[in-house]
């Protein structure tokens, strides 16, 4: 069976001095990194791809993200001052989108997410949703119940009405039950 | 957090106008690429008025 991946202790023999973010980044000015930053997305080249990208729906956020790690991997500048640069390089899109009338999306807002409900609530929890109608039915009889109560208070002797059971259930529960007769089938 | 949640978040800051509080202490002068800097570009790239700028004049009168 062969495995795809490093023998155990390759990472001590690589050589990996020359990967540009192992070295400490060229800009580590604020003002400096932001500037470098506006001056690439003025690069006639870059400023039709970062339009071509907003033409095809991709938030400023993602163009963003992608510009900031090309620079991180180049050795430019350090990930930490990358995260400071965000937010003057999403403006700086969105002035240049406004400027030539491309619709845009910064994609900040959270549209993805989902409102909590209280039916969300019962189906994560596993709990069975009632029908309104259920609900409904529910909601009726807890009110004629405690509308009963309220009238004659929970502790109160029960009406005799209630307390005496009909004839055909005393007479049941005597064993007094009487069997139907069999229909004779022939006649 | 990944690099993609970090960046959202600073964007996010930086449109609500916060600004690097310790990174500007650090400069004498402050720092140059500031909310309201963006803001005056716009104003002159696009000859309107950002939202921002209208809250603040909406402010200053209510104060007047």
């Amino acid at each position: 069976m062969r495995l795809n991946a490093p023998i155990p202790g390759a990472n001590y023999l690589s050589d990996t001095r020359n990967y540009a973010w192992h070295r400490p980044p060229d800009i580590v000015d604020y003002d400096e990194a932001v500037s470098y930053l506006i001056d690439k997305i003025d690069e006639p080249e870059k400023k039709e791809l970062v339009f071509a990208m907003l033409g095809i729906d991709a938030h400023i956020t993602t163009i963003v993200t992608t510009i900031l790690l090309q620079a991180v991997s180049k050795g430019k500048i350090g990930i930490d001052l990358a995260i400071l640069c965000a937010g003057p390089l999403a403006r700086y899109i969105e002035i240049s989108a406004k400027d030539v009338d491309i619709k845009y999306e910064m994609g900040i807002e959270d549209k993805d997410r989902v409102a909590i409900t209280p039916t969300l609530l019962k189906i994560s929890l596993g709990m069975s949703i009632d029908s309104p109608e259920e609900q409904e039915i529910d909601g009726t009889i807890e009110k004629t119940m405690v509308q009963e109560a309220a009238n004659r208070g929970l502790m109160s002797m029960p009406e005799p009405s209630d307390m005496v059971a009909s004839p055909e259930e005393q007479a049941a529960m005597l064993g007094e039950v009487t069997e139907e007769e069999p229909e004779d089938e022939l006649s | 957090m990944t690099f993609d949640d970090a960046v959202k978040k600073s964007i996010k800051q930086f449109l609500k106008g916060k600004l690097l509080k310790d990174t500007a202490a650090l400069k004498p002068d402050g720092v140059f690429f500031t909310p309201e800097y963006f803001d005056e570009l716009e104003e002159e790239l696009l000859d309107e008025k950002t939202d921002s700028t209208i809250e603040k004049e909406e402010e200053l009168e209510d104060e007047a």
